[in-house]
């Protein structure tokens, strides 16, 4: 068993059958991939049953709040640019509470990779509607007759609208590609999306691996991930058929890259006495 | 002759009264005079009445006093809402287009009316309209116009200070035909050492730099605002990187990734920004993240009042956030501690691994006074336990939050090797995981909840034994001990004075840090106390609950001022007399 495939000493807490399982063996392979140093990563988790993923992995984890995933993110990788750092949560943590950063985060590009377990559903508290729930979806909070009557948050049409330099879907149901997305984007400089769809096998009764399995398709080797306008033509696309794989990718500068106060390394590398604020003193003389 | 001068310059917000004041008091404090500036505005951005009170006396000046001996002013609103605070004897410098009402000043008032507001259009005519208020100022009292024109000679660019300068002595010029020689009373000399014009929030910012600050997060929200300007503005020479956050819960939980990543990170905001934030401040706490937030009060609650002072954010800041934690709270009382505490308060969230919260307010945050450079020889970082590669290696399987004998565990920060862990903000183990979630733990989770638990308060007794926490001003024992925290020191100290001069024996008892509260020290002076006055800027007597909380002592006579504006030493010198009486 190699340092990326250590589970610590506990037994993860998810359902049989959970497709947070199909997620973090995912990500240990793309670690394993990327070779990456795991004293190096840093890995920033919310709340709610995909977030447990940080006590799983063995690297260095902060596990939150509730959707407060990408504000711990953003002061990690800017206090330290030098770490690898990816944040993970759910639908509800990431679209819910979470929205207002995702927004911004995305609009930042910083280099951080956000890994969304998308079930539609919200799990650990279990069974309520989620941001991305669908119309008519019966749940505890939206009992029938009406069921949910509010339109789902398209993630990836979102995430390129917003400035994410990097955006995929993928399905825990083919773990081979959603290891690809995952390298790709930890691989990819900027703010990077991966919209993972993850049955939720207790809560959600719509959106099953059979109900994935009809739908899903991946995205043509004719599609090139530089052309805006498919891209957003493509995320807009759902319903018999789902795509999944790379929507959109394009380089751009990190928010790091315009910090001055960053070129000469880390933030935390910095040395912290010695300041002399004569200057400023002089300033107000 | 007298001992101090008050001028109060007054006019719409946009005329630069506040720099006319700023500059009169730069001009005292570069000739060995000490100045206390308090501005007021109301929450707008043009229109609205500013004034701003220059009080200059001969040794340094706690606070400032209603009363004043000349009023500049340029505004109708500034003459109606302060025709009451012109001493007799007094000045009144107004704009000629202003009605003066002789009826409503005080017995002796000298009456000037002069052309104050230029004409033209924009800013330009606001600029020379505050270098015309300042020339009329320096003839009818006195005040040397060539030190007002050295100051604005070093700000302005030398086009823009000649036109000011040209102004400033026609309008200085006019002024004086219509009176004998003014006689400024205070002395003016060479300072003997390097003195600056600073107030609260410039202070914490430069207490921030000088403590090794690399990160700031924040947003704006009065009168918390000015410190993360001040760090955008400055920071970037020092290696900080200021980032304005899209809310208040951004905000924090940036600084806390970038204080479990290892960079030194403050945040400033005011109550209403403090509300959003108190979810993550226990996250803080109970994941042992190193964290410096200030909280600027002002009047509440809700919006409240969003430029006037309050002192009634302390029971809520001490209770902030679900659950029971140890947190650092530190009210400082004056431009020094402001300084000092906050250098002091990034040492101590590393050291103990907690949140520090600086509980400062309005009035000082916005007061501006004349201060000696600060000295900061010897200040030394203290970063507590982190763990390093070799400490590490010899302590493996590594524990973030082993149980120790004072509740702080060796921190590794990211990127450091063997020092991988999980830091959480779900009640957790040594190891750093979930108590009951875990099925390994749920068989322990009440044994581990205690532990968990105690090892935050196991820090309590070394942040006691540590900090000064309380200081006591005047003799040990006294007739009358005022018992004050945060800004309301100035005006006690002044007011003791005040006190003492009039035969009165009265000391100050200053609760500096209030978290944890120091029972012993509070209680150890409050038993020598004959009589105490509590002297506190809320309506609820917030110290006094908590010193009753804490020591069982009930403070009785109580000063509690709730009506947006600050204390000042005569307002306390009536409430000493009546106690004492």
């Amino acid at each position: 068993m190699s340092a990326y495939d250590a589970n610590l000493d506990y037994v993860p807490t998810w359902c049989p059958g959970c497709g947070n399982f199909g997620i973090i063996n995912s990500l240990k392979k793309a670690f394993a991939v990327l070779e990456l140093d795991l004293e190096q990563t840093v890995l920033v988790n919310g709340i709610g049953c995909s977030s447990k993923i940080g006590q799983y992995i063995n690297c260095y984890r902060i596990e939150t709040l509730h959707g407060r995933t990408l504000p711990v993110a953003t002061g990690v990788k800017l206090a330290n640019h030098g770490l690898t750092v990816i944040a993970e949560g759910g639908d509800g943590d990431g679209m819910g509470l979470g929205m207002g950063h995702f927004v911004h985060t995305a609009r930042r590009n910083l280099d951080i990779s956000y890994f969304i377990h998308n079930n539609q559903v919200y799990g650990l508290t279990k069974g309520q509607t989620s941001p991305t729930s669908e119309p008519g979806m019966f749940t505890k909070f939206t009992p029938p007759p009406l069921g949910n009557v509010e339109r789902p948050v398209n993630i990836v049409d979102m995430a390129i609208s917003l400035g994410a330099s990097f955006v995929a879907r993928a399905y825990t149901g083919n773990m081979n590609q959603l290891t690809d997305m995952m390298a790709q984007a930890i691989r990819h400089r900027g703010f990077a999306v991966v919209d993972i769809l993850q049955p939720c096998v207790s809560f959600n009764a719509v959106n099953t691996y059979a109900w994935y399995q009809q739908r899903v398709r991946t995205i043509g080797g004719d599609h090139d991930p530089s052309d805006r306008e498919r891209a957003k033509a493509l995320a807009g696309i759902w319903g018999d058929e789902i795509p999944v794989g790379v929507f959109w990718r394009e380089e751009r500068p990190t928010f790091a890259d315009s910090l001055p106060q960053l070129k000469g390394g880390p933030l935390t590398a910095q040395p912290l006495a010695g300041a002399d604020i004569s200057s400023l003193m002089e300033e107000l003389a | 002759m007298r001992s101090d001068f008050s001028c109060l310059f007054a006019g719409e917000a946009g005329y630069g009264v506040m720099s006319a004041g700023s500059t009169v008091a730069k001009a005292a404090g570069r000739n060995n005079l000490w100045a206390f500036v308090v501005n007021e505005y109301p929450s707008l951005i043009k229109g609205g009445l500013n004034t701003c009170l220059v009080r200059l006396a001969a040794a340094p000046l706690p606070a400032h006093e209603e009363m004043i001996d000349c009023l500049a002013v340029l505004s109708q609103d500034g003459m109606e809402q302060n025709y009451g605070r012109v001493q007799p004897g007094g000045l009144l410098i107004a704009d000629a287009s202003l009605a003066v009402d002789s009826s409503r000043l005080a017995r002796g008032v000298r009456v000037y009316q002069l052309p104050l507001l230029q004409k033209g259009s924009g800013d330009v005519a606001k600029i020379m309209s505050n270098s015309a208020m300042l020339g009329a100022f320096c003839a009818l009292s006195g005040f040397p116009a060539d030190l007002i024109e050295a100051v604005l000679a070093s700000e302005f660019k030398p086009e823009v200070f000649e036109k000011n300068r040209l102004l400033l002595r026609a309008t200085y010029e006019l002024a004086a035909q219509q009176t004998a020689a003014a006689v400024f009373p205070l002395p003016f000399s060479e300072p003997p050492a390097r003195r600056m014009l600073i107030n609260g929030n410039d202070a914490i910012a430069m207490g921030a730099l000088q403590g090794g600050c690399k990160f700031a997060a924040g947003y704006p929200m009065t009168p918390g605002s000015s410190v993360l300007t001040y760090l955008a503005d400055y920071g970037p020479a020092f290696g900080l990187v200021f980032k304005q956050a899209e809310d208040e819960i951004a905000a924090i939980n940036m600084l806390i990734g970038a204080g479990f990543a290892g960079a030194r990170a403050i945040g400033a905001t005011s109550g209403g920004g403090f509300s959003l934030m108190v979810e993550a401040l226990g996250f803080a706490a109970l994941a042992e993240v190193p964290l410096v937030m200030v909280n600027a009060q002002r009047g509440g609650p809700s919006t409240g009042q969003p430029t006037r002072t309050a002192q009634a954010d302390l029971a809520f800041i001490l209770n902030a956030s679900q659950g029971e934690f140890l947190r650092i709270v530190v009210a400082p009382g004056d431009i020094e501690e402001c300084f000092f505490e906050t250098f002091r308060a990034f040492n101590l969230a590393e050291k103990y691994q907690l949140p520090v919260i600086i509980l400062t307010d309005k009035y000082l945050a916005d007061s501006a006074a004349t201060h000696p450079f600060f000295k900061t020889e010897g200040l030394a970082i203290e970063r507590g336990k982190l763990a390093d590669p070799d400490w590490l290696a010899a302590h493996q399987p590594y524990k973030r939050y082993e149980f120790t004998a004072d509740g702080v565990s060796a921190r590794a920060l990211p990127g450091t090797g063997g020092g991988r862990h999980i830091a959480t903000s779900y009640t957790h183990g040594e190891d750093g995981f979930y108590s009951s979630g875990n099925r390994e733990y749920a068989g322990s989770e009440p044994e581990v909840t205690v532990k968990a638990l105690d090892k935050l308060f196991d820090k309590e007794p070394h942040i006691l034994a540590e900090l000064e926490a309380v200081r006591l001003y005047g003799p040990e024992t006294a007739e009358l001990t005022l018992v004050v925290w945060g800004s309301t020191k100035g005006a006690a100290l002044a007011g003791m004075e005040l006190a003492t001069a009039a035969g009165l024996s009265v000391n100050v008892l200053q609760v500096v840090y209030l978290s944890p509260f120091p029972a012993a020290a509070v209680a150890a002076i409050l038993g020598r106390s004959r009589q105490t006055l509590l002297v506190e800027g809320n309506k609820t007597a917030q110290l006094g609950g908590l010193v009753r909380m804490h020591t069982g002592i009930h403070l009785a006579n109580r000063y509690l001022k709730y009506d947006s504006r600050a204390f000042t030493p005569s307002q306390i010198l009536l409430k000493i007399k009546e106690v004492l009486a």
